[in-house]
């Protein structure tokens, strides 16, 4: 028997299907759109007639291009035994990698039901002794500023007085959102362009993601926040110099302690010269900065930032939400930066292994409100701008947000949504059939760029005017007297103990 | 006096703040009233008292209070301490405290007299004139300066010696306040026994803390007085930036934020009084682009790094204060959310600021009067004047 026979067999193991296309052949005029356009190749063509295939994973760009309505894509029922224990999750999990033998991957957060705290929040509302505010009627403002903040300044009087110290590189935006870092690699060109022309239409900040920055989007500098991460991809001064902000990667909400990993074949030529590697080679990112092993290494990166860019921009720090984040944030403000943005469990718009996607890190929610707490107690919070993100959906989430302690919401899965992603958790196979996450020709070309611009600001102008109704409501009518103001929030959730972590009153508790 | 025939130039920005044509009557919460010498002539206390009363229908007898300045000539350089305790063992507690930080110069009880309507138990209340005991710091802080350190003694007393509230502890002034209608506390005080340069006082209608007697305002921190009509929705905001800074809120009410406020902005940070004005009820960031480009930065930048101090909400408040000079501010917020109404006698002696017209006419039936441009401080001082009448661009004449 030769050595070759010798080897055992491998045994794949064969799941069942989660979901089905079913088609309408009443209504079916066998264009076969949904064949050519099904990325994942669910659909095929059998008897000159569309027949589902398998591997659906519902991202419904079939039933979004099917111009009869003839499909639709159910839910399989389980077709495991049923356990309590033993979960068809678990299982799938077990087989798939007894199949492969690697780190299972996904994307988009983690899809375990964990309880949302937003959810267990209600905001406050004005009444007879502290008027409400009618946003259609009087000014209700959302201006907010990124970037370092003096503590005092100098006033030098005369017969007009004037400002004669202390301030610094800020950015100013129109409303209290920022769109989280993809890179390109991660996403499309039109994405991360998309991207871009949004935030220049909101005149709010866009992150760059790790990925560096194409020459293409220096028209856009103004409204980019940079990130210098573990692989430094891309990192050169013109870089650094067209975008508004700097922000130095530590840690993303998806994978806290994971540094990040783009596979070759996604390097394509212009992802090659935009990061500054060769064509097809994996894009890794290691795990720690190994220039930073401590705060005084970060102090250090920070400076040699502040200085490459001739202390013209704010330079930030972006940290996962861990079980600590507190202590650290506190020492990243003593360290320099001018801005923190966390990054909270439950974010994370591309791929992550999933045992520390479902099982890492700290719900943004609490993060936020003990930083909030642990800066102010120790005098520092009025030096520094929180943006946070990982896991806020909404304008509610985001008003919440912000009296818990952000400055900013971080937002990346909504905008996606926005451009048309249906979360089917996909990204990290680069076969995004809306265009989105892919770097296939015929995939990016689905996306519009400058439609998917325009949607993303029809969605942030609904939640910047949806803020202002909520102040207005409250009786504030400058968003910055929201930041942190925990007054007006009650807790209603079943532990009251995160309550008090949160420094949060209860339902039913008035002022005093 | 008609507004028409108002004297005060009118700068072209100056907003239209008249009281609508038709409108006579408007309700509110809370009345305040103040009333400056400004020849450095003295007031009684009768005067201040009849002006609150008159707005009787802006108490409900839960709280009013007096802050006169000028009141001690002869201790100028001691602070006063006005102290409430609830029983003598409270009091012997604070006192030994007292005696090893402060050198006691002179204590006494601070006159009261029964008032029929009102019900007991009322404080102990005393008087005590202190400097800081020469060479002593604060738990091995050696780098505070005096008003620090006294800073810290109140902040101590008042946070950790149940039964013992210092109400006021500034040079030349002192706060009479109390659980009751206006005229109640005047009588329990016999604030007509009193006469100085500045008076500003406060009736209550609380409606979401407690009515207690150290509750009644003004509040006040060294020399700093504070009377308030409002409700501050910014307050879980304004109370993180004072107490990054090292200040205690105690009182359970907004209005405390506002004295260490002013103390910290204006006495630490020495910003001169409007830009801390400007910087509580700044202007809307679509009319600070209207400003010259000077004035456009430094609003911003006020706007900027003094986030946590801007007074969001209704408020009108009254502010005193003695050091260097006696002055009156009077501030509304930037919607104009509760009245506040300034004037002047027509002879240039006093000025005069309070939450409707009726009580400056009842003391001074030709006075002057106008209302200030929401977030515009009008500012009198003893000797100088009204140095500003609360319509002029808002970095204008600066020079105090």
């Amino acid at each position: 028997m030769s050595e070759k026979t010798d080897r055992p067999k491998r045994m794949e193991t064969r799941l069942p299907e989660k979901f089905m296309p079913t088609i309408n052949y009443n209504t079916c005029v066998q264009c076969k759109r949904c064949v050519n356009e099904c990325s994942f190749q669910a659909i095929d063509v059998r008897d000159n007639k569309v027949v589902p295939k398998g591997g659906c994973v519902a991202c419904g760009r079939c039933i979004a291009v099917c111009p009869t309505s003839a499909i639709e894509i159910r839910p399989l029922p389980s077709q495991f035994p049923p356990h309590g224990n033993w979960t068809e999750r678990m299982r799938r999990g077990i087989y798939a990698q007894a199949n492969s033998g690697g780190v299972l991957l996904s994307s988009c957060g983690t899809d375990e039901p964990y309880d949302v705290i937003f959810e267990d929040i209600l905001l406050d509302a004005a009444q007879v002794t502290n008027p409400s505010i009618d946003p259609l009627r009087e000014p209700v403002e959302t201006r907010t500023y990124l970037g370092g903040r003096p503590g005092r300044i100098e006033v030098c009087e005369g017969e007009h007085m004037k400002l004669c110290g202390g301030e610094g590189p800020i950015i100013e935006m129109d409303m209290p959102i920022m769109l989280g870092h993809v890179s390109l690699g991660s996403v499309s060109y039109n994405t991360q362009k998309a991207l871009f022309m949004a935030a220049k239409e909101l005149n709010i900040i866009a992150g760059s993601g790790e990925g560096g920055l194409h020459e293409d989007f220096y028209v856009y500098a103004d409204h980019i926040c940079s990130e210098v991460a573990s692989g430094r991809f891309g990192v050169n001064a013109s870089y650094l110099k067209n975008t508004a902000a700097v922000e130095i990667k530590v840690g993303q909400g998806a994978k806290p302690g994971l540094g990040g990993h783009l596979p070759g074949e996604k390097v394509t030529k212009l992802i090659s010269e935009t990061r500054m590697i060769p064509l097809g080679t994996d894009a890794l990112s290691p795990y720690p900065h190994h220039d930073i092993y401590s705060i005084e290494d970060l102090q250090q990166l920070i400076s040699v930032l502040k200085e490459a860019t001739e202390y013209g921009r704010p330079v930030g720090v972006k940290i996962a939400a861990v079980h600590n984040v507190g202590a650290i944030a506190s020492g990243i403000v003593r360290a320099g930066a001018d801005f923190i943005t966390i990054d909270g469990f439950k974010g994370g718009t591309g791929s992550a292994p999933r045992v520390i996607r479902d099982n890492a890190g700290l719900p943004i929610e609490v993060a936020i409100a003990v930083v909030d707490k642990r800066l102010t107690d120790e005098g520092l919070r009025n030096r520094v701008t929180i943006a946070a993100g990982g896991g806020i959906r909404c304008s509610a989430d985001m008003i919440k947000a912000i009296a818990l302690g952000a400055d900013i919401a971080m937002v990346s899965t909504a905008a996606m949504i926005a451009m048309g992603c249906r979360v089917c958790q996909q990204c990290h196979r680069g076969l995004c059939p809306w265009g989105i996450a892919t770097q296939r020709e015929d995939l990016m070309a689905r996306l519009d760029p400058e439609q998917a611009a325009a949607r993303v600001v029809r969605l942030f102008r609904a939640w910047n005017e949806e803020l202002r109704e909520v102040i207005g409501g409250m009786g504030i009518d400058s968003v910055e007297s929201l930041v942190g103001n925990r007054d007006r929030l009650r807790y209603m959730g079943p532990n009251p103990k995160i309550a008090e972590v949160m420094g949060l009153k209860t339902v039913g508790e008035g002022w005093g | 006096m008609s507004r028409a025939s108002n004297p005060l130039p009118k700068p072209e920005y100056a907003y239209g703040a008249a009281r609508p044509a038709g409108s006579t009557y408007l309700m509110g919460g809370c009345g305040i009233a103040g009333v400056m010498a400004l020849d450095g002539s003295t007031i009684s206390g009768n005067r201040i008292g009849s002006m609150l009363r008159t707005m009787g229908e802006r108490e409900n007898g839960l709280g009013a209070g007096y802050a006169c300045y000028g009141l001690f000539p002869q201790h100028l350089d001691e602070y006063c301490f006005q102290v409430f305790f609830d029983d003598e063992e409270i009091k012997k507690r604070v006192e030994e405290f007292f005696k090893d930080y402060l050198e006691i110069h002179h204590a006494e009880k601070v006159y009261s007299r029964p008032v029929q309507t009102m019900t007991p138990p009322f404080p102990k209340i005393w008087r005590y004139f202190v400097t800081p005991k020469p060479g002593k710091d604060w738990f091995g802080n050696t780098q505070l300066a005096q008003d620090d350190f006294i800073i810290q003694v109140v902040m101590h007393v008042n946070s950790t010696m149940n039964g013992a509230q210092i109400v006021s502890s500034g040079k030349n002034m002192a706060v009479f306040k109390g659980n009751g209608y206006s005229y109640e506390i005047a009588d329990f005080y016999d604030i007509s026994r009193y006469s100085g340069n500045l008076w500003i006082s406060h009736s209550r209608f609380p409606t979401n803390s407690p009515a207690w007697w150290a509750g009644a305002h003004p509040m006040s921190v060294l020399d700093w007085g504070v009377c308030h009509n409002g409700e501050i929705t910014s307050y879980g905001v304004n109370k993180k930036l004072v107490e990054m800074n090292g200040y205690k809120c105690t009182v359970q009410t907004d209005t405390e934020v506002v004295s260490y406020i002013w103390d910290l902005l204006v006495r630490k940070h020495k910003l001169p009084i409007q830009a801390a004005a400007f910087a509580m009820a700044p202007w809307t960031h679509e009319e600070i682009a209207t400003l010259d480009p000077d004035s456009r930065k430094l609003a911003t930048w006020l706007r900027i790094a003094y986030r946590e101090a801007f007074l969001n909400g209704p408020f009108s408040i009254l502010v005193g204060r003695s050091q260097p000079e006696i002055t009156l501010i009077a501030l509304a917020d930037r919607k104009k959310l509760r009245p506040m109404l300034v004037g002047k006698s027509p002879d240039d002696r006093l000025a005069f600021c309070a939450s409707e017209e009726c009580a400056v006419r009842t003391v001074q039936p030709d006075a002057i009067t106008w209302t200030c441009n929401a977030g515009s401080p009008f500012i009198a001082q003893v000797g100088k004047g009204i140095i500003r009448a609360g319509i002029e661009h808002p970095f204008q004449g600066a020079k105090q």
